[in-house]
């Protein structure tokens, strides 16, 4: 039987993101699956060697609008390895709160869109209404729904007042009865089993294969957690559980998402009863040479951050992984065998973010890639050496 | 998996009873939580024209622009609302305690024409007395002078400034100065024409 082929992008219709997968389907079957990225490079990297530690903070929280926080928290905590100092106890606390709270929130976001891709917009309307009350709880914490701005290099901006925490905490306690009610609702639905289970299998193996992080791999049963592994921020100090389910498949990475979000109401809510006085801020002047490196574990997984700093005020070299660009190659091992119905949530099993990921890539006119890593580099040289000839510096 | 469509149904009879989360907006007027991060706000009272917050801002949402003009010399100090991120580093970084450019809880920030968005406060400008280039903004030099106390007599721009604020000196008494051996740094001077008339002598 004749195969084809069946592009999706390079504009996603659904996740409203660039990027460009390339179905072969044999009949209804995928047979082979093919994913291009580079739509959408920002140039983030270099933009921030040209701005001061401080303000870089803003830049790097723009990579992502819905981890505005972890990528952040990796990069004050990439700056802080520099030096190496220790952030005082109540910014930890404060970090590790607004860290949870964007858990629960992108969580939410993903079981929403989830529904959508579905077709099922009811559970996408309740849950969307759900994570109204957590943004709200962030806009009393922060200042701001999203983007939060509350992290820089040795600490914190703003502390948490007083007077917020208990109607912070009441307006937490009052979404678990939802969140509850939804649980029963999701996991109890018949439709809903028989859509995601058994679907998209990426196995332990296949999943150590290809470095999955995050949800992915614990799905998978790869117990894999920074906050656990290699604890940071309040994680060690408070007591919680990593779940971890075995059977890999759309299914168990739902209930991953939903029994996490039980998880960090729990963080948020212990953090918050038992937030420690003192300094926020270690006021760091200096940034001696040096490197860093700085991991957080985002929603998504681990996001991972390396700086170099030359002893001035601005990162030397700053680079960034955000966890979809370990996730997103394992479509290779999860949707071939499956229908295309089935392809478009097993794609966003994942909870991908594309332009987080984003790598330069230069195409012809006609879509086939012009210069690869090794090129572009080269080219990068050559560029240095005849800008140098022309300023006559040796 | 016992009626698993009950709950979806009551969840719904909820909402209807309760109505939407959002608020009523634009039939009502968005109240945001006090905590909110809104557009920053110049206090011409308390702002000293430092550029404290001009230098820190990360996106250069904060401009300055010196008018030497000799009978109103002024530094205007320009707010730009559309490149702002209200991420509230000029707030902390301001040394009027904080409360020279402050965030309000101001959202509603939308305008048709470009040129509207932005706000400006005006600072009068002290001038060097030789070179006529701006030396710092008038309140700025009188804050200075506030913070270091007595040892502002080691310098004559800051002195005079202190002085002339309380109403202590005018330009009788500044004359009389001048007939001293070194009446050339009795003056209020940059730091280049300060330098400048230390280092020689005319």
């Amino acid at each position: 039987m004749a195969k084809s082929v069946i592009p999706i992008g390079p504009f996603h219709p659904l996740q409203e993101e660039p990027e460009f997968f390339t179905l072969t389907v044999d009949g209804e079957m995928v047979v082979d699956i093919d994913v291009a990225i580079g739509y959408n490079h920002r140039g983030i990297e270099k933009l921030s060697e040209m701005k001061t530690f401080d303000q870089s903070t803003f830049l790097i929280e723009r990579i992502c609008g819905i981890c505005s926080t972890s990528h952040p928290f990796a990069y004050t905590r990439a700056v802080e390895d520099i030096i190496p100092v220790e952030v005082p106890e109540r910014a930890k606390y404060i970090r590790t709160i607004i860290a949870e709270g964007e858990r629960i929130h992108s969580h939410l976001l993903w079981l929403a869109l989830a529904g959508h891709f579905l077709g099922y917009n009811t559970v996408y309307m309740w849950v969307w209404k759900l994570r109204e009350e957590i943004l709200d709880v962030m806009e009393i914490l922060s200042g701001n729904r999203n983007n939060y701005a509350m992290f820089k290099p040795g600490g914190v901006r703003r502390d948490i007042k007083a007077e917020d925490i208990p109607v912070v905490a009441k307006k937490i306690d009052s979404i678990i009865p939802t969140v509850n009610r939804l649980k029963k609702a999701i996991l109890d639905d018949p439709v809903l089993h028989a859509r995601l289970k058994g679907i998209g299998i990426l196995t332990k193996e296949e999943a150590l294969d290809y470095c999955a992080l995050g949800p992915t791999s614990r799905a998978s049963g790869v117990a894999k957690d920074v906050r656990k592994d290699a604890p940071y921020g309040a994680y060690d100090q408070v007591e919680w559980d990593m779940i971890v389910t075995e059977n890999g498949d759309v299914w168990d990475k739902a209930v991953i998402r939903i029994l996490e979000t039980y998880e960090s109401i729990k963080i948020v809510k212990h953090c918050l009863t038992n937030l420690p006085d003192g300094e926020i801020d270690l006021n760091i002047k200096d940034i001696p040479p040096g490197e860093g490196i700085g991991a957080h574990e985002a929603p998504r997984g681990e996001t991972f951050h390396y700086v170099r700093s030359d002893g001035t005020n601005r990162p030397a070299r700053h680079k960034v992984r955000a966890p979809t660009f370990m996730n997103l190659p394992t479509c290779k091992a999860t949707v071939p065998g499956y229908t295309v119905s089935d392809a478009t949530i097993i794609l966003a099993a994942i909870d991908p973010c594309y332009c987080c990921t984003e790598r330069v890539a230069v195409v012809d006119t006609k879509g086939k890639q012009m210069y690869n890593a090794q090129d572009l580099i080269r080219l990068s040289q050559e560029k240095t050496q005849s800008l140098k000839r022309k300023m006559g510096i040796k | 998996m016992k009626l698993p469509k009950v709950r979806e149904l009551l969840e719904a009879t909820k909402a209807l009873l309760v109505g939407p989360y959002t608020s009523k907006f634009p039939k009502k007027p968005h109240v945001p939580h006090p905590n909110f991060r809104g557009q920053p706000i110049y206090n011409p009272d308390k702002c000293v024209g430092c550029l404290a917050c001009v230098s820190v801002c990360p996106v250069e949402a904060l401009d300055y622009e010196d008018i030497t003009d000799p009978k109103n010399p002024r530094r205007v100090m320009i707010h730009y609302t559309d490149t702002c991120i209200f991420c509230g580093t000029c707030e902390a970084a301001c040394i009027a305690d904080n409360e020279g450019i402050k965030l309000s809880n101001e959202w509603n920030l939308a305008f048709l024409d470009r040129k509207q968005s932005q706000e400006s406060i005006e600072k009068e400008l002290q001038l060097c007395e030789i070179c006529g280039e701006p030396v710092a903004c008038k309140d700025h030099l009188k804050w200075i002078a506030e913070r270091v106390g007595e040892l502002s007599y080691s310098n004559p721009t800051l002195y005079f400034s202190r002085l002339k604020e309380l109403g202590v000196i005018d330009e009788n008494i500044l004359a009389a100065s001048r007939d001293y051996n070194r009446s050339d740094r009795m003056k209020i001077l940059c730091a280049r024409c300060r330098r400048e008339t230390t280092l020689t002598t005319k």
